[in-house]
């Protein structure tokens, strides 16, 4: 049996800094997944969750949040690097779900006002989705200088990127579909 | 081949799920201390997934 429900795929916007840029690159890779046939996105801004800090993991799950992951067939994490990683209440909030992750693609934007767009925090990132659960894919995307790829407006200033997000969107669909077949389909002891 | 269980029915819709993974798991509140596996240092959790909804859930392998 294989469900023909067109695939979900949110991005999820991994920082609550006022004025991040990151806004604008998980904005513009939401309307390059909104162009898909058979693909269904919302963007998730991680400042808008009730996330509580003082406990964690899932004893802070929030029910929608937990929803719209059980739902996702594949995840874009956008996330700024700060300090050479990721936001710490990024993690704060994946770390609230689990069995809502298994066998489900992800792909990592990172962002970054320096040259390197995000890449180190991209390496740090790898460890943790396999934790999840999640099956990372071998493309990204990296809003290096961050400042020239938008304007303030959050304006695509360098058509690049409308190809780079292409190839990374299409190898995140191929592993969602893949990997939508296999939980459908394929039993562990089969 | 893993010994078989009885399937998981889907608390969304009623349809059988599919066991598709198996995930060791910290435990992190006392209940969990007795589900550990010693030989693998950790609680198993059964992940199935439900091929008519999409609905996920999980239950101990023991």
């Amino acid at each position: 049996m294989t469900n023909n429900r067109p695939l979900s795929i949110p991005v999820i916007l991994g920082t609550t800094r006022k004025g991040r840029m990151s806004e604008h690159a998980a904005r513009f890779i939401t309307r390059q997944i909104e162009k898909r046939d058979g693909v269904k996105t919302e963007l998730i801004d991680i400042s808008k969750l009730p996330m509580p800090v003082d406990d964690a993991g899932d004893g802070i799950k929030d029910p929608a949040f937990s929803e719209k992951m059980v739902m996702a067939d594949a995840l874009v994490i956008v996330t700024p690097e700060y300090n050479h990683s990721f936001p710490g209440l990024l993690k704060h909030v994946l770390d609230s779900c689990l069995k809502e992750y298994i066998h489900k693609a992800a792909g990592i934007v990172g962002v970054s006002a320096g040259p390197f767009g995000g890449v180190r925090a991209i390496q740090d990132f790898l460890p943790v989705m396999r934790e999840l659960g999640l099956v990372n894919i071998f493309w990204d995307v990296n809003f290096g200088s961050v400042s020239k790829v938008f304007d303030e407006s959050g304006k695509l200033l360098d058509e690049a990127f409308v190809s780079r997000a292409d190839k990374f969107l299409n190898e995140l669909i191929w592993m969602a579909k893949t990997l939508r077949y296999g939980r459908d389909n394929i039993a562990l002891d089969s | 081949m893993a010994m078989q269980k009885n399937k998981m029915i889907c608390p969304k819709c009623g349809a059988e799920m599919n066991h598709h993974a198996d995930k060791l798991v910290d435990p992190v509140r006392p209940e969990d201390m007795k589900h550990v596996n010693p030989a693998l240092s950790g609680v198993v959790e059964e992940m199935h997934y439900c091929p008519r909804c999409g609905a996920v859930a999980s239950r101990h392998a023991d």
